[in-house]
């Protein structure tokens, strides 16, 4: 018996004017499965998840969270709804300290809006040691963490605040090997919880096959291929991933340069 | 054996090194050795008990118009309607207080000329910063514009109400109302009566004698001026100016809401990147329209205390106080690019300011115009410096 999807998205399609970003695309996520979704540059990754994420609204076509109807009107509502997305420039502020980044715009309060900075502090260094980082502390300036903590902090933030479902914006391009690594690490972390079901977007292969339990692949705002690890073969994952060309192809194609 | 991981390689830090880091470091030291300079300079004379008032009046006055705009820049924007808005909302108060309420509603009393004078005053800053957060413009240019709109709109109500630029010879309205008396009147006497009883204590048997010469005379006279005591051997100087009051008021709520609120928060992320700060919830553009009308709420407050204190109001007033009070919100080590900043910083920047400024009422051989000399050096000095305090911060990113 297949598990229950936690949120399906049925013939999503977006038109910007004349152009189609989107044609009739479907997705299914599970909780506890990292979902690669992987396509090249201008495949319509960008398109889809700012839909998910409340920032887009399709032109036509549902979502289903826990298989009820749901549209999102802003990226408030779609957060509301359990829907996390963390994007390539993550959403933070340099200048700020972890603690202050963590709560940005959802602040602990008491009386008069005055913070309850002892218990945020707690809170960030609980959260972020959870999936693999431990602050010692947590006033420091983000300025000075590295790329991969930072992809941490805003992972933890997206939990904490109820994300049901993790949208990665290619989470490890601009970081160095050892840092991607970190974030991987990261990922398996939040998906052993079990209770989250993980986009991940990127494009590397490599990384995919690592950590992805399902995969969707897009061209040209069409799904190409989709299927869980076993039904798709390491060939199969390299032809989609370059849009349906055979590697051999390409190759030829330089040959005649 | 433990393994290493990232967060090993920031250093603990001594607390010395900690303070190094804060954002007010800089603008401290430099109001140390200005504090120290002013001192040796006028032989003590520029803390004596008139001296200290003076100094505290230029002091507050700055300081409340500097915490108005340091909020704004922390939150990445600017004002440089400051200035105008000071003349705007004296003219509207002084002419009221001359001419009557508009519309005919009769004569006009401190407090209902101020509060209308505030509610036209919140109105334009509204106006500003709703421009500046609509269209995307730069809040240079926006408020540069109403730079000239104001500073015209002020001349030409003066001309056409009072067929003047200027409005002088109020009656003194702080002897019957209260209100006037605490925008424009004197504060924390009890201060001064303290100094005064103190100095009494210190000064007994001392006085004028026939036989003194002049020279013996005039050093008793700068003995006794350090004790709150004239020649007449009575209490010299009675209080503050009442402008300390709102500048302590001002500033402790702007400390308050920036370090330990929600808003503060919210002031911050706005300055830092607003992007980010929006895709977390935070209402970016609330924040800067009410961080505009901040801004000219302090500018009407620092009206209020002018026209109430001299009685008088003209079309120059509150000029270049938007310089000063941006070079002051800089010099206390608020970042230009936003994001940064303490209100405490922002203070010692303005005691600083309106040290210099006056320096030369205790300095005669000082010429007043070193005064944009010090402030166009240290200013640049503080832009490099908070620069440095900023990548210092981030570990130079």
């Amino acid at each position: 018996m297949a598990p229950k999807s936690f949120m399906r998205v049925e013939n999503i399609t977006k038109k910007f004017g004349p152009f189609t970003a989107l044609n009739g695309v479907d997705l299914d996520v599970y909780p506890g499965e990292v979902h690669a979704l992987l396509g090249d540059n201008g495949a319509g990754k960008s398109t889809l998840i700012k839909i998910l994420s409340g920032v887009h609204q399709p032109t036509s076509g549902t979502i289903y969270m826990e298989e009820v109807k749901r549209s999102f009107r802003s990226p408030r509502e779609a957060s509301a709804a359990g829907i996390g997305t963390v994007y390539q420039d993550l959403a933070i502020n340099q200048l700020m300290s972890v603690t202050r980044n963590f709560f940005m715009g959802r602040e602990l309060t008491s009386t008069l809006g005055k913070l309850k900075i002892d218990e945020m502090n707690q809170i960030a260094h609980d959260e972020m040691l959870k999936i693999g980082i431990d602050f010692s502390d947590p006033s420091q300036a983000v300025g000075t963490m590295s790329g991969g903590q930072r992809q941490t902090l805003a992972i933890a933030r997206a939990i904490y605040f109820g994300a049901k479902v993790l949208i990665l914006d290619e989470p490890t391009s601009a970081l160095g090997q050892k840092q991607q690594m970190e974030v991987l690490k990261t990922i398996k972390r939040v998906r052993a919880r079990g209770d989250i079901a993980i986009i991940f977007i990127t494009h590397n292969e490599i990384h995919s096959r690592l950590i992805a339990d399902r995969y969707t692949f897009l061209a040209l705002g069409q799904v190409i291929g989709q299927g869980t690890k076993s039904e798709l073969e390491g060939g199969d994952i390299r032809r989609l991933m370059a849009g349906g060309a055979e590697i051999k192809d390409l190759e030829q194609e330089l040959a005649k340069i | 054996m433990s393994e290493r991981n990232e967060s090993d390689r920031l250093q603990n830090e001594s607390w010395i090194q900690r303070m190094m880091r804060r954002p007010e470091i800089g603008s401290f030291i430099v109001m140390i050795i200005i504090i120290l300079a002013l001192g040796l300079a006028s032989e003590g004379k520029a803390f004596n008990a008139l001296g200290l008032k003076n100094n505290i009046a230029i002091i507050a006055q700055l300081g409340i118009i500097a915490v108005g705009a340091a909020l704004l820049m922390i939150a990445g924007e600017f004002d440089l309607s400051i200035g105008p808005m000071i003349a705007f909302a004296g003219m509207s108060m002084a002419i009221m207080l001359k001419w009557g309420l508009p519309f005919g509603l009769g004569e006009a009393t401190p407090f209902t000329a101020f509060a209308i004078t505030m509610c036209m005053t919140l109105g334009f800053g509204w106006l500003i910063g709703t421009i500046v957060v609509r269209s995307g413009l730069s809040s240079f240019i926006v408020t540069l514009a109403f730079w000239f709109f104001l500073r015209g709109l002020t001349e030409v109500c003066f001309r056409l109400i009072n067929q003047n630029t200027n409005v002088s010879g109020l009656p003194d309205f702080k002897k019957e109302s209260w209100f006037a008396e605490q925008m424009g009147g004197e504060v924390f006497g009890w201060l001064y009566d303290a100094w005064f009883w103190i100095g009494q204590k210190v000064a007994s048997g001392l006085e004028f004698t026939a036989g003194m010469t002049k020279e013996e005379k005039i050093d008793l006279i700068n003995y006794l001026s350090f004790l709150n005591i004239n020649r007449k051997m009575e209490q010299w100087v009675t209080g503050f100016d009442a402008r300390l009051f709102w500048f302590i008021i001002i500033a402790a709520v702007a400390w308050y809401v920036l370090a330990k609120t929600q808003i503060g928060n919210w002031i911050y992320a706005t300055g830092d990147n607003k992007e980010s700060a929006r895709a977390n919830g935070v209402p970016v553009n609330r924040v800067k329209v009410g961080l505009f009308m901040f801004s000219a709420f302090c500018a009407t407050i620092f009206a209020a205390c002018q026209v109430f204190d001299t009685n008088s109001s003209d079309a120059a007033k509150g000029m270049f106080k938007e310089l000063e009070a941006i070079a002051i919100a800089v010099v206390g080590g608020i970042l230009m690019t936003g994001g940064f900043g303490s209100i405490v910083g922002v203070i010692f920047g303005a005691i600083t300011f309106g040290l210099v400024a006056n320096a030369v009422f205790f300095i005669p051989w000082i010429d007043g115009a070193w005064f944009r000399v010090f402030v166009g050096t240290v200013l640049l000095a503080a832009v490099f410096a908070n620069e440095r305090i900023r990548k210092r911060i981030t570990g130079g990113i």
